[in-house]
This record gives structure tokens, sequence and C-alpha cells, in this order.
């Protein structure tokens, strides 16, 4: 649990990055190189898993900083910087997700790392057996038919399901980021774990 | 608790969300409920489904190949002008503002809080002081209060701090107005006037008294060579205005024949007072004794060299009649 000392202590290893912030604020530049540096791996890996794509992943983070460095001056401090660049992240994918989803909407379509797209639900058979994957698909395939599943999801359960899953981020935390309460995202993860259960039912 | 808020709570408690207390209540449901338990096992299922799609480091190609693109579109972007910086801050500065409202109330509160304890504490300072000095015996030595004081004080006269404590004892003057009636002939009204006559910052003052004391010298009444007569030649010799020099020439021409002293001052002001006038009244007063020595060389000195004709016509026709008067 979160007692005082442990809040104290959070606050006192987040002080060089506090002082980076206020420097970056100031103009520097040094200073917000430090602080992508600091975030470029876990934004590019989110943008990527989420995406399937390492030119969007390339594109998010692009952006993603870019506003960064262009509203550094409007963080105030009211939430820790990870969450506040996570926001920005987040968001991008989002419309990044909506964008695909508009254009792709009945096609379980991916992208591998060099741009190509791989019809996965095409390549798997409705007839495998979900008891035990092991033996039915290989792990890749596997991986293909999941993200496959996940496509189905909208595009904010997507990512709520994602930030949980996958980051491994608190509720409260993902109702931050989202701008929403930690109630609604549960919620979220809620609907998001059923409908990726229909989805994959055919795997029984 | 039914089975739709349990399978909720399967998923909350599968991603350790969920608190103990509704951890137990769920686990407690699931012994007596095969449908919630079957639930559980297609969740976990879905997790460990969902571990096959694992989430992979970005290439460190990837991430050399977007780091150089950011700086690239950094480098692009123009300098954040002066009134950009401004505009920013006035921003940052209007959302801070949106809490002010909160913080002037407290503030306010605290203020008002603070100065009502303060004066509090001074009326209770005040009142116990008050009675400390109602209370003090009549011997007892007085302790003034200077700040509540009506009077100037007029200078210290000592400080000494006593002894292995923090008391400090400071003897001074205070200056307070008073006022005084009297006839011209009352001592103490004379004494005033010639401490008037010499100290008085205001001309005025200064003219009245001289003026009053010559009128009481040339009535002849009581005009001591000590007292007031001493006064007058003061007056003539150093008052820095013609008009109280004047009076205080007329005031000592009837000693002019009987005090040598009186003659000598009016000889001063004769040769060197800085008005013409008084130096014409000055000759003019030296009439009776012109035949005296003294008085004869100053008018002669003056007659020869004074820088005014007038003093010098005079003066040469006084010296003139010297020879017939003997």
């Amino acid at each position: 649990m979160d007692g005082p000392k442990s809040a104290q202590e959070r606050m006192q290893a987040r002080a060089p990055e506090m002082e980076l912030i206020r420097e970056a604020q100031g103009g520097s530049r040094a200073a917000f190189d430090a602080l992508v540096r600091q975030y470029e791996q876990q934004v590019l890996r989110l943008a990527l898993h989420l995406t399937g794509s390492e030119h969007d992943a390339e594109d998010i983070y692009q952006e993603a900083f870019l506003k960064a460095y262009r509203y550094l001056g409007n963080f105030r401090f009211e939430c820790s910087f990870y969450t506040w660049i996570y926001r920005i992240v987040t968001n991008l994918c989002l419309d990044q997700l909506r964008r695909r989803k508009t254009r792709r909407e009945d096609h379980a379509v991916i992208l591998d790392h060099s741009g190509d797209e791989i019809d996965i639900l095409a390549s798997v058979s409705d007839e495998r057996s979900f008891s035990n994957p092991a033996k039915e698909l290989d792990r890749k395939l596997l991986g293909e038919r999941i993200q496959a599943a996940l496509t189905k999801l909208t595009p904010r359960e997507r990512m709520v399901f994602e930030l949980k899953h996958y980051q491994g981020l608190r509720l409260r935390t993902i109702g931050e980021m989202l701008n929403t309460t930690e109630e609604t995202a549960k919620n979220t993860l809620f609907r998001a774990t059923k409908k990726l259960r229909t989805q994959l039912a055919g795997l029984r | 608790m039914n089975c739709e808020l349990a399978h909720e709570r399967i998923v909350t408690a599968a991603y350790g969300e969920l608190s103990d207390e509704l951890t137990h209540e769920l686990e407690r449901h699931m012994a007596g409920c095969p449908e919630c338990q079957k639930e559980r096992e297609q969740l976990l299922a879905l997790k460990l489904l969902a571990d096959a799609n694992p989430v992979l480091e970005p290439d460190a190609n990837l991430v050399a190949r977007s780091r150089l693109r950011l700086e690239e579109a950094l480098d692009a972007l123009p300098p954040k002008r002066w009134y950009e910086w401004l505009a920013q801050r006035m921003v940052n500065n209007y959302s801070s503002l949106q809490a002010a409202p909160v913080a002037a109330c407290l503030l306010l509160v605290a203020g008002a809080g603070a100065g009502s304890l303060g004066g509090y504490e001074f009326a209770q300072g005040r009142a116990a002081h008050a009675a400390a000095t109602m209370t003090q015996p009549a011997g007892a030595q007085p302790q003034p209060v200077v700040a509540a004081a009506p009077v100037e004080i007029a200078n210290i006269s000592s400080i000494v701090r006593q002894p292995n404590s923090g008391m400090v004892e400071v003897r001074y003057n205070q200056v307070v107005p008073q006022q005084i009636q009297g006839s011209l002939d009352d001592p103490k009204i004379r004494q005033l006037l010639m401490v008037a006559s010499e100290n008085s910052a205001s001309a005025g003052v200064r003219d009245d008294s001289v003026g009053l004391l010559a009128a009481e010298c040339r009535a002849s009444h009581s005009c001591q060579a000590e007292g007031i007569r001493d006064a007058l030649m003061v007056a003539l010799r150093y008052d820095k205005n013609e008009g109280v020099r004047e009076k205080a020439l007329k005031g000592l021409e009837p000693y002019v024949a009987e005090d040598v002293r009186v003659r000598d001052a009016v000889l001063e002001a004769l040769l060197n007072d800085s008005d013409p006038r008084i130096r014409t009244a000055a000759i003019n007063i030296l009439e009776p004794v012109e035949a005296d020595t003294s008085v004869r060389q100053v008018l002669s000195t003056v007659a020869n060299s004074d820088r005014n004709p007038h003093i010098r016509t005079v003066s040469r026709q006084v010296l003139s009649r010297v020879p017939e008067i003997q």
C-alpha cells in the first residue's frame, strides 16, 4: 500500500526528473532530449504492440514527442510526467486505431514489421481446439490470431486491455490516462475480455 | 452476490485489482457456483492465450531511426518568440489563478484571525501597563511613556544601563508648551523677552521682544546694564534682521553717553552693519558723544572710506561740527 513514507520516497525519486522538466520548460533542448531518452522505449513498445506496425509506431513516437515539446509549458506537475506522456501517446494510438478500424472494418488484417499485410483469420482453421493450443497452432500463428481478435475490440477497449494486460498498469492510472474514472476503466476491461473470449471461442 | 457481479469481479481479481475482502467474498460464491468457476477458467485461459502475443522490445534500429527523425523535426522548429513564452506563461498563470479564490479566502481568514489575536494581545498589554501605572506608589521613580506623550523631546541628558539586567535608565527633557501673562515690569516677563530676543527662530518674535525691551529702555523703566541693555546690544550686534537691529539701536540711544559698552556697540554698528539706515541712525545717535576720541576716529574712518556716499557725507557733517561744540 502507498503510505506517506513511500509517497515521500517517490517524490524524492522523481526530483531529478522534475528538475529536467523545469529545465526543458525553460527552453533547454538538452533537458528535453534527456526526457525523450527516458521514455522513448516505453512509448515505442506501446505503440508498436498496439498498432503492430513499425511505421505507425515511428509516426506515433514522432508526433507524441513533438506534442510534448510544444505543450511542455502547460505541464503543471499535477500528475506524473509518465502519466502525461502516456496520455499523449494513448490518444495518438486511439486515433490510429480508429482510423484503421474505419479502413478495415471487416478485415482481420495485420502488418508485419516490413509493412506487408497478413490476413490471419484466413490462415487459421476454426475447427482447431482452444483447450490445447500448443498442439494445434504454433506460437506465432496463435499470436497472430490473438492480434486479429484484438482488432475486433473498440479502440477504447483495445487500449484498456493493452494497458492492463500487456503494460500492467493499475486501473486507476489507466483511468487517468484516458481521462476517465477507475470504475469506467474496469467496466471497459470487463467488456474487452468478454468480447475477446467470444472472438477466440472458435478455437475451442 | 449474483453471478453477473461475480463475473466482473473475476476479471478484476484475475488482474489483481480486487481487495482482499471482496476476493474472499468471491471465493465463497464460487465454491458453490460451477458456472462462475467455468467463467474463471475461461478468463485464465484467455490470459494465457493473450500472452502468446507478447510485448516485444522495440528494435534498436527503430529507436535510433525514430530519435533521429525527431531530432530533425525539433531542429526544424522555429525558436519560440518572446511573446509565445509570455502567452504560455499567462495561460499557466490563468490556470493557477483558477485556484486563487480558495487561497484568497484562506489567506483572508488567516489574516483576520492573526489580526484579531494581535489586537487582543496588544489591548491586553496596554491594559496591564495602565494598571501597573495606576498602582505605582507616589514615591516611586516615574516611568515616563514616550510614545503617548504629546510633548516634544528636547534632548537626552543621560543613558545609564543598570548592571546585570536588561533595564536602561534614560533621562531626557521635554518641551512643554506653556504661556504666561504679566506686566512688562514683571522680571519673569522681561526674562522671557530677553530669551526671545536672542534665541527665537522667528524674526517676528525677536522683533516684538526687542521692540518692547527698547521701549522700556527709552522710557527708562529699569533698563539695567546687566539685563535688558545687554540683550539689546547682542541684538544690535548679531541679529540677522535689520528691523530688530534698528529697534535695538533705538532702545540703546539713551545710554550712549553714560555707558561705554553701549557706545562701543553703536560704533561697531556704524562700522560693520550691512544696513545703511542703521549706520546712519548710529551716526545720529552718536552725536551727543561725537567729541569722544573713539567716536571721532570711527567717524573719520567712515567719512573717508565708507562705500556709501550718504554716510560719508553725514559723517563729515558731524565731524565738521565738532570744533564748534568744543
